[in-house]
């Protein structure tokens, strides 16, 4: 189904799964300055957003269906398989979130139903950056979803780390869009374009300026900000460890498929003939995160800090995808994200569970025993340890088999053996939470008195977990997937004219 | 037709721009630190000011939306600073101790 990009009509249903959210999240924020006063309502507000998410799953599954591409001129928004396949992962990312916090927010006596709102709003922002093909649109992606989430970080404003949080992420953020605004600022001054393929046209006739060098470096050292790529990861731990926690499962998983997929955009269609330029640059990036990440989050005595040292250790694996510049190489970036997405998901939902009441976090020896009291919720949170280790037999293996045999076929074996032994360190922080789970007694009799499962989480837990061991063993069709959404991506870039718009 | 100033434009927007990023790594006030932000978007919107005099309407419409994003940022930035002011009755960041990683 060609549609035509030029006219509001044609934009607006090549948008119609954002058109929806944001509609909706409107409707709900109406609600929610209606009905805000109990725990009912705020439950209320949650299962409205789900709903809403799941309307705009169903119209990008539509889009998808009805095989949607751009007629002609290249415009502001893409129209491809990888598009599609990410803003779904995002929309399960959010739908998910909204049912981890249900009940949390009851616990916690955080009673402000406009959480839902701006993970809502947050949502909209990843939409339009998985979906930008132009900076313009990128930029106020990032900055829907930026702003959004630093609320949500600080969302326990009576509890002082969350609040530092907020500050810090904000700080940074905003930082870090200020030398992302400037790149863009350099790469259209040196080619006068906004747009990914045209900038990369203009960018293919011309000898490299220095313009658009600098551009392209302060661009890298924006995104490498907001995936917390070491060097510029100082951030991650501590607003890891500050915000509350279902927020910080958003943040693990949904800003970072957003950013990656926007950065594998940028790089694959705006500097295909710089990348003797970038290629170097993100595979420092690449064995920085892994080794720094890998080997401090060994030292971390909190789950969160341990979890958020590891998620940094993941932007480097998916930086080694990245680093690839092949359709293999993308299409591993997508399956790395949607396993580790779902399995950081109930990772995070678990400890949601296990985590006190107006505690802050929730360290190591809080699990002891948990086999014993939650056989179910402990073999889990040990599937999903597992998963993210690399284990053979699960999702977080296949993941990481397809990054090292892009890489391995693009003849850097470094990056692969880094990769390797990285995951091998992992074992050294994975493994004792399970150890703590099974072997060891509990501190005190009611330890876990106050672990609390709902049903949606429990049933979104299952889900990831079972989706997780299936794709572990069958990963044919998920892998199939991630392949033929990058070949479809690259295809359109080609197949695009030059114009001007 | 008026002298070629892109230029020293561009050279002015470089030094505020680096003013900025200097302020926002030695200065220790959250307050300072955000208005060392500001200034690097500022600096930001005079390059693509400078720029749209050569390629036309593109780099006018990214200073407007740079304009809003800013002002939505400092909105939500000054709650949250308020917020963290309630608990800590200070907004330097030595005692918050924002770069510890």
């Amino acid at each position: 189904m060609p549609i035509d990009l030029r006219g509001p009509l044609g934009l607006t249903l090549a948008l119609l799964p954002v058109v929806l959210l944001t509609a909706w999240s409107l409707v709900v924020m109406l609600v929610v300055a209606w009905r805000h006063g109990s725990e009912a309502d705020s439950r209320l507000a949650g299962w409205l957003s789900v709903a809403g998410i799941l309307g705009a799953a169903g119209a990008t599954l539509w889009l998808w269906l009805a095989g949607a591409e751009s007629a002609g001129q290249p415009h502001m928004v893409y129209l491809d398989e990888y598009r599609f396949v990410s803003e779904l992962l995002i929309l399960f990312i959010a739908g998910a979130t909204c049912l981890l916090s249900l009940r949390f927010l009851g616990k916690q006596r955080l009673l402000a139903p406009e959480y839902y709102v701006l993970v809502l709003f947050a949502t909209i922002g990843m939409q339009l950056m998985v979906a930008s093909a132009d900076f313009i649109l990128l930029f106020i992606g990032l900055e829907v979803m930026s702003i959004s989430v630093y609320v949500l970080a600080g969302f326990d404003r009576f509890r002082r780390s969350s609040a530092e949080a907020a500050l810090k992420y904000f700080l940074v953020g905003a930082f870090a869009s200020a030398f992302l605004l400037y790149g863009i600022a350099l790469v259209y001054g040196a080619t006068g374009q906004t747009h990914f393929i045209l900038i990369g046209q203009q960018l293919a006739g011309s000898d490299r300026s220095l313009l658009a060098r600098m551009g392209l470096a302060l661009l890298l050292v924006g995104f490498a900000f907001k995936t917390a790529a070491v060097p510029f990861h100082m951030w991650a731990p501590d607003v890891y460890d500050g915000a509350p926690t279902p927020v910080t499962g958003f943040m693990a998983t949904g800003v970072k498929t957003a950013a990656f997929v926007a950065l594998v955009r940028v790089l694959a269609d705006a500097f295909p003939t710089f990348a003797s330029l970038w290629q170097p640059i993100i595979a420092v990036l690449a064995v920085a995160s892994m080794v720094v990440g890998n080997v401090v989050a060994l030292a971390q005595g909190s789950l969160k800090r341990m979890l958020a040292y590891s998620s940094i250790a993941h932007a480097g694996y998916l930086l080694v995808g990245v680093w690839t510049a092949t359709d293999m190489g993308r299409a591993a970036v997508l399956l790395y994200l949607i396993a580790y997405s779902i399995t950081s998901l109930a990772a995070f939902g678990i400890i949601t569970a296990v985590e006190r009441v107006g505690s802050r976090t929730v360290m190591l020896e809080d699990v002891e025993g948990f086999f014993r009291v939650r056989p179910w919720g402990a073999l889990s949170m040990g599937v999903c340890l597992l998963s993210l280790l690399g284990f053979p037999g699960t999702f977080g293996f296949i993941g990481k088999w397809y990054l090292m045999t892009a890489a391995i076929d693009r003849n850097q074996l470094l990056l692969a053996v880094v990769m390797g032994l990285g995951s091998l360190v992992s074992l050294g922080y994975y493994l004792p939470v399970v150890m703590a789970m099974t072997m060891k007694p509990e501190r005190t009799p009611d330890a876990h008195r106050q672990v609390l499962f709902s049903r949606a989480a429990k049933a979104i837990i299952a889900v990831a977990v079972l989706v997780n061991l299936l794709f572990g063993v069958w990963p044919r069709k998920v892998v199939d997937l991630a392949l033929s959404a990058s070949q479809h991506m690259s295809a359109q870039t080609a197949r695009r004219p030059a114009g001007d718009r | 037709m008026p002298p070629d100033l892109l230029g020293p434009t561009l050279a002015l927007s470089g030094i505020l721009f680096s003013i900025g990023v200097l302020g926002a790594l030695l200065r220790r006030n959250a307050i300072i630190l955000f208005m060392c932000v500001e200034l690097m978007l500022n600096a930001v919107n005079l390059a693509f000011v400078a720029f749209a005099r050569y390629y036309g309407f593109g780099g006018h419409v990214l200073v407007f939306f740079v304009m809003t994003v800013a002002a939505a940022e400092a909105a939500v930035g000054l709650a949250i600073m308020l917020a963290l002011f309630r608990h800590n009755q200070t907004l330097d960041l030595q005692d918050i101790n924002l770069l510890h990683g």
